[in-house]
C-alpha cells in the first residue's frame, strides 16, 4: 500500500507529461488540405452543415456531382443541435471546417468581427459574377445578404419561401372554406372555421422563430420594402408606430379566440409539434403558418399518409392593402474559413445553375440560381418554387438579419401572450439591439 | 501546502536532520504539485481569464447587465423580474422545498416497516440524468391531456387544461417542482441516515416526559439535524445556482425570457451568440453569488474539524 502511495502521484505526472504532445499534434488547423499544387484536383475539403435524414442526402448528391466534375473530395459534416454552438467552439479551437453552410447572417457578423471568414475577393471570386448567377428576382439578395461591412464574405446557396400557409385541401372542400386572397380574407376565414365549431390556427412558438416569421410576413406587406430593410438594419426603430401595428395585426390572428391551446398552449408547443396539431393522424387545428419545409417535416415526419395537393397543400401569405406578392424567405449562406485548395472551386460550383438543379431534385430546397427551373423540381416543391422565382419582390428574414443576442422571438412571446406589455417591450428590445449593433460594429 | 511549510521549519535552525527534513519536503511537493498543477490549469487560470475577459469593456458589460438587459435583471415592477430573480426563486423554493420534503419523508419514513422501499422511490429519479428528468417533465406537463399527465389528472376534476411551461405565471413553479421531484431523494437520505444517528434515549427521555410528537420534531430532532440540514441546504444552493440543463431542455428560457436563470443566460449570450465577454460577466456575477455560500461552507468545515 506505502510502494502504491508513493508512486501514484509520479504516474499522474507521468500521465500528464505524455499526455501534452500527444494534443499538440492534433491542433494544426487545416491540416486537411493535402497537396497544394496548382490544380486543386485530389484535395480534400470539409463542408459543415446542420442538415440530416433526406436533406444530407439531398446535399450529398451536389457533393458527388462536384467530385465527378472536378476530383476535388468534399467531406459532409453534419450537426443537427447547436449547431452554432458547435461550429463555433470548432473555430475558437483552431480546428474549424473548410466551408460552413450558415443558417442566420446575424451569426456570421460575429465571426466577421473576429476576422475568421475568408473574404470572397481573397478567394479569388468575381462577386458581381456571382450576383449574375442568381434567379432576377434574388439578384439583389444572393451575395448582398452575405456582406458585412461592404465585404463580400458569403453567398446565399439555398432557400425556403417563408410566405406559405399550410392547410388540408379534403377537409377544406368538405366544409366549404375557401383559401382567402388578402388579410381581411384570412381574417374573415378564420372567423368562419371558428363558427362552424372548429380550431382555425395551430401554431409552435416555444420556438420563438415561428413567431419572427410571422411578424416579418405582416410587416414586408404592411409597412413595405423600404421599412422592412431600416428596421432590419443598424438604423432599425423599435419603438416606431410601424412595428406596434405590425404586433397588432398579428394578434388580430394569434389570439387566445383563435389559436389551439389558447397563447399560453401555443408558447409551451415546439415548431414540430405544431405542424401535427394540423396535419397528425387526429388533427385540433386547420392551418398553419410556416416555411416551405414544414410539407416535407410534415410527410416526412409527422403523418406519413398525407398526399401532397390532396390532404397537405398551402396557399400563399395574403397580401396586405394591397401589398402586392411580395414574399419572404429564409435561407442559407455559404462562407469559408479556410483558403485551401479546393475551396474556391466548390463556392464556385455551388453558385452555379448545374449544383441546384442536383441540389433540387431531392425536393428539399428551392434553389436561387438562376437556370433553375421549375420542371427540374420534384412535383411536391414545383409549387413553391414557382412562388419563389414569380413573386414582384422577395426579402430576407430580417431576423436572422440582426445581431446574435437579443431575440425578436422573446418579444413576440411577450407581445402575444400580454399585449399591454409591447411598448415596454419594445423599447427595452430597442436598447438591447443597440447595444448589440454597437458591440459588433464598435 | 501549508503541511509543506510546517515540514519545512526544523530546516531553517540548521543543525538537526537537515537530509531527512528535506526528503519529507520533497515527497509533500511531489503529492500536492498534481492537484495545484490541475487546479492551475482547470480552475484558476480559465476563472481568472473570465474574470479578465469580462472587462474587456471596462465596467460596461457589468452596467448593461443590471441596468440595460430586462432579461436578467429588471427591478421596475414588483416583484421583480429576470434570470437573476428566477434564481433567486430557485434558491429559496427548491432549497426549501428539496429539505422541507426530504425530512419529513426521512422522519415519516423512520416510522414504518418498508422504510427501505420508501427510500428507494424516493431515491430513484437521483439516477436519472437531468435532460432525461426534463423531457420526462415535459410530457407530464404538457398541455393536450392525451399527453400530458397532470391536465389529464386535472380533467377528472374538470378544470380545463393548464399549459405550465406556456404560461408567464406558471412557468416556474412548473419547472421548481419538477427539479425538486429530481432532488428530493438526495435530502432523503442524507437526513434519513443523520437521523439514524440520533441516539434513541434522548427521544424516550423525551417521551417520559411527556412531550408531543410535533415538539419532539421542532424541540429535538430539527436542531440536531441542524448541521446535516445545512450540508443539503449548501450543496443544493451551489447547484441551484448553476442550473442550466432543465431550463434548456424544457423551456429554453421562454416563454418570452420568463425562464431564465443565471447560466442558462451566460449559455446563451456566451456560447448560443458568441458574445463571450458579455458572457463572461454573466458567469462572475455567478461566482460573486456562490462565493459567500461557498466561505459559508469551508469555515463550517474547520468548525467541524475544531469540534473533532
Amino acid at each position: 500500500m506505502t510502494r502504491f502511495r508513493m508512486v501514484a502521484p509520479i504516474a499522474v505526472l507521468a500521465l500528464m507529461l505524455t499526455a501534452c504532445p500527444a494534443s499538440t499534434t492534433s491542433n494544426s488547423p487545416g491540416a486537411s488540405g493535402g497537396a497544394g499544387s496548382s490544380g486543386a484536383s485530389g484535395a480534400t475539403i470539409e463542408v459543415t452543415s446542420l442538415w440530416g435524414g433526406a436533406e444530407a442526402e439531398a446535399f450529398q448528391a451536389v457533393l458527388d456531382a462536384f467530385t465527378a466534375d472536378t476530383g476535388i473530395n468534399v467531406t459532409y459534416t453534419s450537426q443537427r443541435d447547436e449547431y452554432s454552438t458547435v461550429l463555433s467552439n470548432r473555430i475558437e479551437q483552431g480546428d474549424p471546417p473548410d466551408v460552413a453552410i450558415i443558417p442566420g447572417i446575424g451569426f456570421l457578423r460575429s465571426f466577421a468581427k473576429d476576422d475568421l471568414l475568408i473574404p470572397l475577393a481573397d478567394l479569388g471570386l468575381d462577386t458581381s459574377a456571382l450576383a449574375d448567377a442568381y434567379a432576377p428576382n434574388l439578384s439583389d439578395m444572393g451575395v448582398s445578404v452575405g456582406t458585412v461591412n461592404d465585404v463580400p464574405l458569403a453567398i446565399m446557396v439555398k432557400l425556403n419561401s417563408k410566405s406559405t400557409i399550410w392547410y388540408d385541401p379534403s377537409r377544406f372542400s368538405e366544409n366549404g372554406w375557401e383559401t382567402p386572397s388578402d388579410w381581411d380574407g384570412l381574417v374573415a376565414l378564420t372567423d368562419q372555421i371558428k363558427s362552424d365549431g372548429a380550431t382555425p390556427w395551430a401554431l409552435g412558438a416555444s420556438d420563438s422563430w415561428t413567431l419572427t416569421d410571422w411578424f416579418e410576413s405582416i410587416y414586408l406587406r404592411q409597412a413595405g420594402e423600404e421599412a422592412y430593410d431600416t428596421l432590419f438594419s443598424a438604423d432599425g426603430d423599435w419603438t416606431d408606430q410601424s412595428v406596434k401595428d405590425a404586433i397588432a395585426t398579428m394578434t388580430e390572428i394569434l389570439n387566445d379566440d383563435n389559436v389551439a391551446g389558447g397563447i399560453d398552449g401555443a408558447l409551451a408547443t415546439a415548431f414540430v409539434d405544431g405542424i401535427g396539431l394540423v396535419f397528425s393522424t387526429d388533427p385540433t387545428a386547420e392551418m398553419y403558418y410556416e416555411g416551405g419545409f414544414v410539407g416535407g417535416i410534415a410527410t416526412g415526419d409527422v403523418n406519413d399518409a398525407l398526399v401532397s395537393g390532396e390532404t397537405i397543400d398551402f396557399f400563399d401569405f395574403p397580401e396586405i392593402d394591397g401589398s402586392g406578392s411580395k414574399i419572404t424567405v429564409g435561407g442559407d449562406v455559404m462562407a469559408a474559413f479556410t483558403n485551401e485548395p479546393g475551396v474556391a472551386e466548390f463556392m464556385q460550383y455551388l453558385a452555379s445553375a448545374d449544383a441546384g438543379k442536383a441540389w433540387v431534385a431531392g425536393g428539399t430546397i428551392i434553389s436561387p440560381m438562376a437556370g433553375v427551373e421549375s420542371g427540374d423540381y420534384p412535383e411536391a416543391v414545383q409549387k413553391e418554387a414557382t412562388q419563389i422565382v414569380e413573386s414582384d419582390l422577395a426579402r430576407f428574414d430580417g431576423s436572422d438579419l440582426l445581431p446574435g443576442g437579443p431575440d425578436l422571438g422573446t418579444v413576440l412571446q411577450t407581445a402575444i401572450q400580454d399585449p399591454g406589455a409591447v411598448d415596454g417591450a419594445l423599447s427595452d428590445f430597442q436598447t438591447q439591439v443597440d447595444d448589440a449593433w454597437a458591440e459588433l460594429n464598435g | 501546502m501549508s503541511d509543506a511549510s510546517v515540514a519545512a521549519k526544523p530546516l531553517e535552525r540548521g543543525s538537526g536532520m537537515p537530509k531527512m527534513t528535506d526528503g519529507v519536503s520533497w515527497t509533500a511537493s511531489l503529492f500536492v504539485a498534481p492537484a495545484v498543477i490541475l487546479l492551475g490549469i482547470f480552475l484558476l487560470y480559465p476563472t481568472i481569464s473570465t474574470i479578465i475577459l469580462s472587462f474587456e469593456n471596462g465596467l460596461d458589460n457589468y452596467i448593461r447587465l443590471f441596468t440595460r438587459d430586462p432579461n436578467f435583471f429588471d427591478v421596475r415592477s414588483f416583484p421583480p423580474t429576470g434570470a437573476f430573480w428566477n434564481n433567486v426563486l430557485w434558491v429559496i423554493f427548491y432549497t426549501g422545498g428539496c429539505v422541507f420534503f426530504g425530512l419529513l419523508i426521512a422522519v415519516m419514513a423512520a416510522r414504518v416497516r418498508y422504510e427501505a422501499f420508501i427510500k428507494a422511490i424516493v431515491f430513484l429519479p437521483q439516477a436519472i440524468a437531468a435532460t432525461a428528468l426534463g423531457v420526462i417533465w415535459r410530457f407530464v406537463y404538457f398541455q393536450q391531456p392525451k399527453t400530458g399527465l397532470l391536465n389529464a389528472g386535472l380533467g377528472v376534476f374538470n378544470i380545463d387544461p393548464i399549459a405550465w411551461l406556456g404560461s408567464a405565471t406558471w412557468v416556474n413553479t412548473s419547472l421548481i417542482v419538477a427539479g425538486i421531484w429530481g432532488s428530493v431523494g438526495f435530502a432523503t437520505v442524507i437526513l434519513s441516515a443523520a437521523l439514524k444517528g440520533i441516539s434513541t434515549e434522548i427521544l424516550e427521555a423525551a417521551r417520559v416526559d411527556g412531550a408531543r410528537e410535533s415538539q419532539i420534531f421542532w424541540r429535538i430532532l430539527v436542531p440536531m439535524l441542524s448541521l446535516p440540514i445545512s450540508v443539503v441546504a449548501v450543496t443544493l444552493i451551489i447547484n441551484v445556482v448553476k442550473l442550466f440543463d432543465l431550463i434548456f431542455v424544457m423551456t429554453k428560457g421562454g416563454p418570452g425570457s420568463s425562464s431564465r436563470t443565471i447560466a442558462f443566460t451566460m449559455y446563451q449570450e456566451a456560447l448560443a451568440s458568441r458574445n463571450f465577454d458579455y458572457g463572461a460577466a454573466v458567469a462572475v456575477v455567478m461566482l460573486v453569488v456562490l462565493l459567500p455560500v461557498m466561505i459559508y461552507n469551508v469555515r463550517r468545515f474547520r468548525a467541524e474539524k475544531v469540534v473533532q
